[in-house]
């Protein structure tokens, strides 16, 4: 039957639920509450998952400090990408940040004897061990022993461990970014949402609140980066294109972009979408190949974007009042 | 100095892509205000047209050619029809728009692999014929581009300056308030706009597919953001600016593959150089090199 069946299958969705709730969460930060508009948030991804791959296998770091530095990297990258472009126009912005992130994919993918090239990381280093994610997979392996008195046999799968962790991290993020979004601080990044001139004109310093919030997110987007890399042992120019950003997008959009609580719900809702429709298997589906399947279900995210925004801009949770997108 | 010499000659001809592909944004974006994140699969759309009637049908290239210009010109007309004018009229925001058109680019570029498949395309001309000029090298495909979209640019440099429809488009780019109150018909405009970008646009869809030899369904997003480039170098919402924008940046990419300039950049980082003039005109002069500083778009 169908591999929508199997168990196996649906744990590594909810794996991947977790770490674009995460990624999102960022955007969540920059975009429902301080009102900006960036679609580079894989490029900060792109960064912490690369520092943290060449750190590791080109200069033998330890994992977990190379963990830190990376996240750390794509926070730098956060702030540079604030100190330069945040006083442009909200459109400009858009397209400033698209610039950014292919910027930095592009140097990736042409800089092979840092970064692997088109190959990815495991290309780093062509003579040697190419992967980083040992530590951290025996650092699985004790969760693993851990939850085996609960779980049982199922913990022998990797995902089932991975699942845990992931989702662990995400809901400590959340109930972090959900306190930071209660606090006055972001109330002065919600009236910026609205209305430049109204805070600026109470004295708040409009410039510097932004900043903080392009950096926090983009030290999220390095987490889900770290996350991604150890998910796939391996990372590629071809894992950071835009789409990456925009999938955030939606993820955002759907469960409600004004609300921290809707992050996860339209993490979960995305991830079944995108990989569940790989194997639909049943009419009309069953007509096409998979690659046909595949581009269709794309077609069909497409679709549900721009539903969204003519229907339902406040997405699943969001109250209208609060999400016009005006 | 040879060097130099091919490298002008193959940067004018990224540079007219640029060049065509450039005004209909510029255009759409001057009289819509809108950032059409989804046109670079137009081009893409324009380029598989003219492959389906040069390849696969055995028509000349440039009855494909034509064809194809009709087919994104309609392409356009539609999607404003069911998209752009209902969001139009709901006041929908800048976001909204955005999300919209990176929607419209999903579904036009997995319509097109859906029917095409992810494989490398290639138009039915002879990809090794090369004319030689002195040590100088212009292929074939080089020839037909630069030949067409010069006769494209002038044909549409007349019908800006000559024409009233023209006159009444720049008019309404520039301040669409005083055009409205002097009875410039804004849906006729609009439908206007949409036709050039089409016209323009599949040439420049075409012609990126015939320099590349050959391409896939990602080609028109992947120029997308050089196109951008472009537009914001000759001022945003102007024309002639996004011709002269488009020509001086497929130029420097291409020069800054020179030896003769510290070695010159990798081929492979000709992107990068459109990128950082997007970023940097965005940052320094957003009003481009030929905009005023009080022009507010």
């Amino acid at each position: 039957m169908s591999q929508l069946f199997v168990l196996d299958f649906w744990i590594f969705v909810l794996v991947m639920a977790g770490i674009w709730a995460i990624f999102a969460l960022g955007l969540q930060l920059q975009y429902g509450v301080a009102g900006l508009m960036n679609f580079g948030h894989v490029g900060m991804m792109a960064l912490s998952s690369y520092s943290m791959a060449i750190l590791v296998i080109k200069l033998h770091w330890n994992l977990w400090i190379a963990i830190v530095a990376g996240v750390a990297v794509a926070a730098l990258g956060g702030a540079v990408l604030g100190l330069t472009t945040l006083r442009v126009r909200g459109d400009y912005f858009a397209i400033v940040t698209i610039a950014f992130s292919e910027i930095i994919r592009l140097i990736a993918y042409n800089q092979d004897g840092l970064t692997g090239g088109a190959n990815g990381t495991i290309a780093i280093n062509p003579a040697g061990d190419g992967f980083y994610a040992v530590p951290f997979d025996s650092f699985l392996n004790h969760v693993g022993n851990i939850l085996h008195p609960i779980l049982g046999s199922r913990v022998q799968n990797r995902d089932t461990r991975m699942v845990f962790v992931v989702w662990a991290v995400a809901i400590i993020l959340m109930v972090g970014v959900a306190r930071l979004e209660a606090t006055p601080f972001a109330r002065v990044l919600r009236s910026l949402r609205e209305d430049d001139h109204v805070p600026a004109a109470l004295g708040k310093d409009v410039f510097r609140f932004r900043l903080y919030a392009l950096i926090i997110g983009s030290a999220l987007a390095g987490i889900a980066g770290i996350f991604w890399a150890m998910q796939f042992t391996l990372v590629a120019p071809v894992d950071f294109e835009s789409t990456t950003t925009f999938y955030a997008w939606i993820v955002m959009i759907l469960g409600g972009a004004t609300l921290v609580r809707g992050v996860p719900l339209g993490a979960i809702v995305f991830s079944f979408l995108f990989a569940g429709t790989r194997f639909f298997s049943f009419p009309p589906f069953s007509w096409f190949t998979d690659s046909q399947r595949s581009y269709l279900r794309l077609m069909i995210i497409g679709a549900i974007l721009i539903y969204l925004m003519f229907r339902r801009p406040q997405g699943i949770l969001g109250s209208r009042e609060e999400m016009v997108l005006e | 100095m040879k060097e130099l010499l091919q490298l002008l000659i193959n940067g004018s001809v990224t540079g007219s892509i640029l060049a065509l592909a450039a005004v209909g944004i510029s255009l759409v974006y001057g009289v819509l205000k809108l950032v059409n994140f989804a046109a670079g699969d137009y081009l893409t759309f324009g380029a598989y047209t003219a492959f389906v009637f040069n390849y696969t049908l055995k028509l000349p290239l440039f009855l494909s050619i034509l064809v194809s210009m009709v087919a994104v010109s309609l392409l356009g007309i539609i999607l404003d029809l069911a998209v752009w004018r209902q969001l139009r009229k709901n006041k929908a925001g800048q976001l909204a728009h955005f999300l919209t058109a990176i929607g419209i680019a999903f579904i036009l570029r997995q319509a097109i692999s859906f029917g095409f498949g992810a494989d490398n395309k290639q138009y039915r001309i002879d990809l090794t014929k090369v004319y030689r000029f002195s040590g100088v090298y212009i292929s074939y495909a080089q020839v037909i581009v630069l030949s067409c979209s010069i006769g494209g640019v002038i044909l549409f440099a007349l019908f800006l300056a000559r024409t009233n429809l023209g006159k009444q488009m720049r008019a309404y780019s520039d301040n669409p308030t005083l055009a409205s109150v002097s009875g410039v018909n804004v849906e006729k405009i609009v439908i206007i706009v949409w036709i050039i970008n089409g016209l323009l646009g599949a040439m420049a869809g075409v012609f990126q597919g015939l320099t590349q030899a050959s391409f896939t369904v990602d080609m028109g997003w992947q120029l997308q953001l050089s196109i951008f480039a472009a537009v914001v170098l000759g001022s945003i919402g102007s024309a002639y600016g996004a011709l002269i924008g488009g020509f001086l940046l497929g130029v420097l990419m291409e020069l800054s593959t020179w030896s003769g300039f510290h070695g010159g950049l990798a081929g492979g980082y000709k992107p990068i150089v459109a990128f950082f003039v997007l970023v940097f005109v965005l940052l320094f002069r957003p009003q481009g090199i030929f905009g005023h500083q009080s022009r507010s778009i």
